[in-house]
């Protein structure tokens, strides 16, 4: 089970590749000789338009949604030692969500086109927040799990709620969007504004990640090798919170990539929670991104929502995961 | 040399006493036995004087340093601790849980320096596990798996060890040979506590033992001074001949 060097190469080359066919395929295919040279600022307007404000943007918004759920999800695994965490079990997705249609269904939104996003940002982050509290509270991994089920199912009901209230068809519509998940219609600015939440969850998490290694031989033994369990837990929840709160800001809740990519991983890294992180984020990108494409390329009448193909793909795996483990722990 | 001193130790746990004015020492080149009940307090007591449970009152230190002032990294260097509980979260290789042992020096599975996979590899020497390196965890025996987890507590290459219920549920072949481990790591100067319920295998193998109850340290002294028959009754409430270090049990008083 030695690790394979051969990993993190194949899946950037696999990336670029994934994002560089995102941009030939559309209503309008393209070559890729048109889409070179509209990418180094030739090719004519209409191209450079396409390319630049439409193909790319949502591309790369797909790839910088699923890199952060991938690696939030992947140092979640590590931290409740659990291949079924994912930012989904600590609530924050879901609270993320709800923040976002709270703003939608009280009008907030007409104040400024940044208040949607900065809502998600802040409702994963009172997420985030009330689970660091948990977590410094609590030795129990099971307790954790458990707030964020109940923060998951509150969120649920509320924004259940809130879509019963809505006032008119258009939050709805606006409502599924966030629920369901998409990237289309994304800009710079929107990614932008997500980038740097993103990127801040990503780098704490990596700081962090040596910790989640010792965390495979349980809370107990880990302290006794010298980890700070509690500041472990912050790092990683808040780690995982920024970067999720990120990528809902940017996509709506999109579930089950966190959970999938590193169960895929991991045999390739000798099962080391530290070492899936990297590849777990650059896989999770580009299973959204093809995903992305799919979403684009499937003649429906109404597109469909990249959420609903990453669970449609993304629930049975996670059954079936669930079904493969022999043994609870602690 | 370091030495561990724990002095008028307290835990208590909401109105409950769990451990009670309790104090011990441990040096290196000693193989000290705690010996107790269940719920005697000898995990709590172990725990608190590790820092990794909060005490009530009372002192722990090694080297004349408090435990609860030490970073985690560096108690984790003057003393390995094996718990009880050991589950492994990953089926990873074995050669990997060991080098986990190598935390508190900055390492990680991926990242041994060259003194970090030194002191890998004489651990699973020493525990016998060089044939099972690329194995996966999950695929151990319980003994072996009990040899994995003492040789990831040898990687640190700690001068004290505490090992709490290294040999439960182990047979008795694979308990003579992880106390022999624990035995040949005294021998080249480590100081060992370990807690244990086969009395037999703590006199056979102990220099001192600990006697606990109801959180309470009653005695502590070579076999030959504390272990009694009529501590046994008391502590175990058990019937039991004692000549020497053979212990013989009939059964419960």
């Amino acid at each position: 089970m030695k690790p394979n060097v051969w990993l993190l190469p194949a899946l950037v080359a696999a990336s670029i590749l994934a994002l560089f066919a995102a941009c030939l395929l559309g209503s309008t295919p393209m070559s890729a000789e048109r889409v070179l040279a509209a990418f180094f600022g030739g090719g004519d307007a209409g191209d450079r338009l396409v390319i630049w404000q439409i193909r790319l943007p949502r591309a790369l918004a797909a790839y910088m949604v699923g890199a952060s759920l991938g690696i939030s999800g992947a140092a979640l695994q590590g931290l409740l030692r659990n291949p079924l965490a994912e930012p989904g079990v600590l609530g924050v997705s879901a609270t993320a969500s709800l923040a976002a249609t709270f703003s939608l269904y009280y009008g907030l939104v007409a104040l400024s086109p940044w208040i949607l996003p900065l809502s998600a940002i802040f409702g994963a982050l009172a997420a985030t927040g009330l689970i660091t509290l948990a977590a410094i509270r609590t030795r129990s991994v099971v307790t954790l799990i458990l707030i964020g089920v109940g923060l998951s199912s509150f969120a649920g009901a509320a924004m259940s709620l809130l879509m019963n209230l809505a006032p008119n068809p258009f939050s709805l519509a606006d409502m599924i969007n966030w629920m369901l998940g998409s990237v289309a219609n994304r800009s710079f600015r929107e990614i932008g504004l997500a980038a740097p939440f993103i990127l801040v969850g990503a780098a704490i998490l990596l700081a962090s990640r040596r910790g989640l290694s010792a965390l495979t031989l349980g809370e107990e033994a880990a302290s006794g090798v010298g980890l700070n369990l509690r500041t472990q837990r912050i790092l990683t929840v808040l780690g995982a919170g920024l970067a999720t709160g990120g990528s809902v800001a940017l996509a709506g809740a999109i579930g089950f990539v966190g959970i999938v990519a590193p169960h895929v991983i991991r045999p390739f890294v000798g099962h080391d929670p530290a070492r899936s992180l990297v590849p777990s984020a650059l896989f999770a990108g580009l299973i959204l991104v093809l995903a992305d494409i799919g979403v684009r390329i499937i003649p429906t009448s109404n597109e469909l929502k990249l959420g609903v193909v990453a669970a449609l793909i993304g629930a049975p795996a996670f059954v079936w995961i669930a079904m493969q483990r022999r043994t609870g722990n602690d | 040399m370091t030495d561990f001193t724990v002095t008028d130790l307290t835990v208590k746990a909401g109105r409950t006493t769990l451990v009670e004015g309790a104090g011990f020492s441990l040096v290196p080149g000693e193989l000290v036995a705690l010996l107790g009940p269940n719920g005697a307090g000898k995990t709590s007591l172990l725990r608190a004087s590790l820092g990794l449970e909060k005490r009530t009152s009372g002192t722990a230190s090694l080297n004349g340093d408090d435990c609860t002032t030490l970073s985690p990294m560096e108690r984790a260097r003057r003393v390995a601790y094996l718990p009880q509980q050991r589950p492994l979260a990953w089926p990873n290789a074995v050669r990997d849980v060991v080098a986990l042992g190598r935390f508190a020096y900055g390492a990680a599975p991926g990242r041994l320096s060259q003194p970090d996979a030194d002191a890998v590899d004489r651990a699973m020497e020493t525990c016998d596990l060089a044939a099972l390196a690329h194995r996966s965890a999950d695929t151990l025996s319980g003994g072996e798996l009990a040899r994995v987890h003492c040789a990831r507590a040898f990687a640190a290459e700690a001068p004290l060890l505490i090992a709490d219920e290294p040999v439960a549920a182990l047979d008795p072949r694979h308990q003579f040979r992880i106390m022999d481990i624990i035995q040949s790591y005294v021998a080249r100067g480590g100081g060992a506590l370990v807690v244990l319920h086969d009395i037999s295998l703590a006199a056979r193998y102990a220099s001192r033992l600990i006697w606990m109850k109801d959180g309470r340290i009653v005695a502590d002294g070579p076999p030959a001074e504390t272990l009694t028959a009529e501590r046994l009754s008391e502590i175990y409430g058990v019937r039991a001949h004692v000549h020497g270090t053979r212990v013989h049990i009939e059964g419960a008083a």
